[in-house]
């Protein structure tokens, strides 16, 4: 595993010797925001585990716009911090460039490798665009791995009702559906990760596939629950973070996000037939009110999307959607100019556990499966922006669950599908 | 007078039926080949037909796009059936070939050194053509996801489009294998590709015209003091 990581770097952690935490922050062009992201990382680090030795790593995909000077310039001003206690050692600072395929997860390859390597306890990796991040993140998604013996702490944040729609329409409630674990948001971007788990990560196979790009979130989180790792989630408060890599279309990233999750169907598919139901994950830290900076979604837009998809895509869609399926997305598309516009749970649920036989049986090209999804998902999310835009942040949860219970409840039409090999041959009409 | 009968008459028989003692063994042949090719050729149909259907040749077929184009036909009934007659016509005609040989004249045993020259060219014409249409059929759908999640307006035609020049391609390019039609071909493609970028170029040019003079004047504007900044505050 060492032949990850360049001599030079191995020389500055054969200097720093063993380590109980390895803090890694991946970046890329993120020189506006990862002083900060580091600052609250050290201050993290220094207040609450200043009896451990930790290391912060910054992984790097050849920024170019000053992210190297910027970590390592990042000033903490313990005196304002109020520590009553400091740090044993000083906390070493490293920013290198990793190897592989350019993206997020052969930035976290290589922050794996370094716990491996200075066989370091914990593990903490962080976005580089957080601008909401405080120190005591780092207690909330390390202490339970170091005092409580759990292997992956997945953040538990408050988003605005229109944040995150990839996670509430498709990936939490397919996680919990599959798996039986409510981790509220598995593609959160900050995990608390025990060392073990960090060397199992490791030992995969899957660092030349999308899991190195956008799909290491859900892989990390799905490996923990299906391998049997002890899950929890830890109360953050707002995520706010700097709007998206503008290269990084909403195309491309829900490619990679739900592929892998499906990707990950097949790896777990003895797993997941066998868990009905779900239950509770152990929730850390202190839950409070947070304001949220509001999210402008053109609503039209995407309506209009989904009136081109299911028109313009009607063919394809009939080579692996179920003729009652099929029928009621072109309906549903028919009714964009309606009032009000609604995609109903029922239909969703079923579109989506289709999507995913057909990914399995490669039905079609995957990639092209994947991308005929992104209409469809814009008007699901247009169908959720219309039904809770008077709606309070409880009553949105509120509503995500009820999503969640049908996706629960419809869990058996997955598995039929997936276990026949029957998809566009089996008829579901008037289920709908 | 007899001999003279015998000579106009009989001899021309005798003749006639020395020619057809020395031919009729190798037309018995070709009948006895040509009867067993097709009772051959039924079997191999049937069959073929059989081992398609069992390993879902038509669900194969219907996602390169191949059932589509057979079944439009109305010839075939289906992407199996199509294959199974490919197989039972090309037992018949090596069944002919084989007959033909059979008969051991000069011209026949020409016609069928000449067929097999031309064999590998028909194979890798045919082979380009297969290529083609899986090809185009799936730069075809990927334009058109592109394009429609881009929400471009005429992403059906623009699909359709890059379908039909790339079978276009493969079809002047199969037809040049087999050597038919070469510079007529090659001028007629050449004519319809450039056609088609100048339509673009056109429609393009039309439709952008204005985003184009906006962006030159915005490039312009901005090298100008902006009197806005003095609002900016409120």
């Amino acid at each position: 595993m060492d032949n990850l990581l360049p001599s030079e770097l191995l020389a500055r952690l054969k200097e720093t010797g063993e380590v109980d935490i390895v803090a890694g922050i991946p970046s890329y062009n993120n020189a506006r925001t990862i002083g900060h992201v580091v600052r609250a990382v050290a201050a993290g680090l220094g207040k609450y585990f200043p009896g451990r030795k930790a290391l912060i790593v910054n992984s790097d995909g050849g920024s170019k716009d000053g992210t190297h000077e910027a970590v390592l310039n990042a000033e903490v001003d313990h005196n304002a911090l109020l520590q009553v206690s400091h740090p044993i050692s000083p906390i070493r600072r490293i920013t290198t460039a990793y190897t592989g395929i350019p993206g997020k997860g052969s930035a976290f390859r290589t922050i794996f490798a370094v716990a491996k390597h200075l066989q370091a306890k914990a593990c903490l990796v962080v976005d580089s665009d957080l601008r909401s991040i405080a120190p005591q993140w780092v207690e909330l998604l390390v202490r339970p791995v170091l005092d409580r013996e759990f292997d992956f702490i997945a953040p538990y944040y408050l988003r605005h009702k229109y944040d995150g729609t990839i996670t509430n329409s498709i990936i939490y409630p397919m996680t919990r559906a599959m798996l039986g674990q409510r981790v509220r948001q598995p593609i959160g971007g900050d995990f608390g990760i025990s060392g073990k788990l960090a060397a199992r990560y490791l030992e995969k196979d899957v660092w030349e596939t999308d899991v190195a790009r956008f799909g290491v979130d859900i892989w990390m989180t799905l490996t923990a629950i299906a391998e049997g790792f002890r899950v929890g989630q830890s109360y953050l408060g707002a995520k706010l973070h700097d709007a998206k890599d503008p290269g990084a279309d909403l195309t491309s990233m829900f490619r990679q996000v739900v592929g892998s999750l499906f990707g990950l169907m097949e790896t777990y598919e003895d797993t997941w037939q066998k868990i009905a139901g779900s239950e509770a994950v152990p929730m850390f830290g202190f839950p409070f009110e947070v304001g949220l900076e509001p999210i402008a979604v053109n609503v039209e837009r995407m309506k209009q999307a989904f009136a081109q998809g299911t028109q313009d895509l009607r063919e394809i869609y009939a080579e692996f959607l179920s003729p009652g399926t099929l029928d009621a997305v072109a309906a549903c598309g028919h009714s964009v100019e309606s009032e009000p516009f609604h995609l109903p749970d029922l239909l969703w649920v079923h579109t989506v556990y289709e999507f995913a036989a057909a990914y399995h049986r490669r039905t079609i090209a995957r990639d092209h499966l994947l991308q005929s999804l992104v209409p469809l998902y814009l008007g699901r999310t247009a169908s959720f922006v219309l039904e809770v835009q008077e709606s309070t942040a409880l009553q949105v949860e509120e509503r995500i669950e009820k999503l969640c219970e049908v996706f629960e409840k419809e869990k058996g039409h997955l598995t039929a599908l997936w276990q026949t090999g029957a998809g566009k041959e089996k008829s579901h009409a008037g289920t709908l | 007078m007899q001999g003279l009968f015998d000579r106009a008459f009989i001899e021309p028989f005798h003749r006639l039926a020395e020619q057809l003692k020395q031919v009729l063994p190798g037309v018995m042949t070709v009948v006895v080949i040509l009867v067993a090719g097709s009772i051959l050729a039924y079997l191999v149909r049937q069959t073929t037909y059989g081992l398609l259907r069992m390993v879902h040749f038509d669900k194969l077929a219907a996602r390169t796009g191949w059932s589509d184009v057979v079944e439009r036909t109305r010839i075939f009934r289906s992407a199996s059936d199509f294959g199974a007659r490919v197989a039972q016509g090309t037992v018949w005609l090596l069944i002919v070939l084989f007959a033909l040989s059979a008969i051991g004249s000069p011209l026949t045993e020409d016609l069928v050194v000449r067929f097999f020259r031309f064999v590998p060219d028909l194979l890798t014409a045919i082979l380009v053509l297969l290529l083609g249409s899986v090809v185009s059929k799936f730069l075809a759908r990927s334009t058109l996801l592109a394009a429609v999640n881009a929400q471009w307006g005429g992403a059906r035609l623009l699909s359709g489009g890059v379908r039909i020049l790339v079978m276009s391609l493969a079809v002047v390019i199969a037809l040049e294998q087999i050597r038919i039609g070469r510079t007529a071909l090659l001028a007629s493609f050449a004519i319809l590709f450039a056609g088609i970028v100048l339509a673009v170029a056109i429609s393009f040019g039309l439709a952008g015209r204005d985003l184009a003079r906006e962006w030159l004047e915005r490039r312009i504007r901005t090298k100008e003091p902006q009197d806005e900044e003095v609002f900016r505050h409120l």
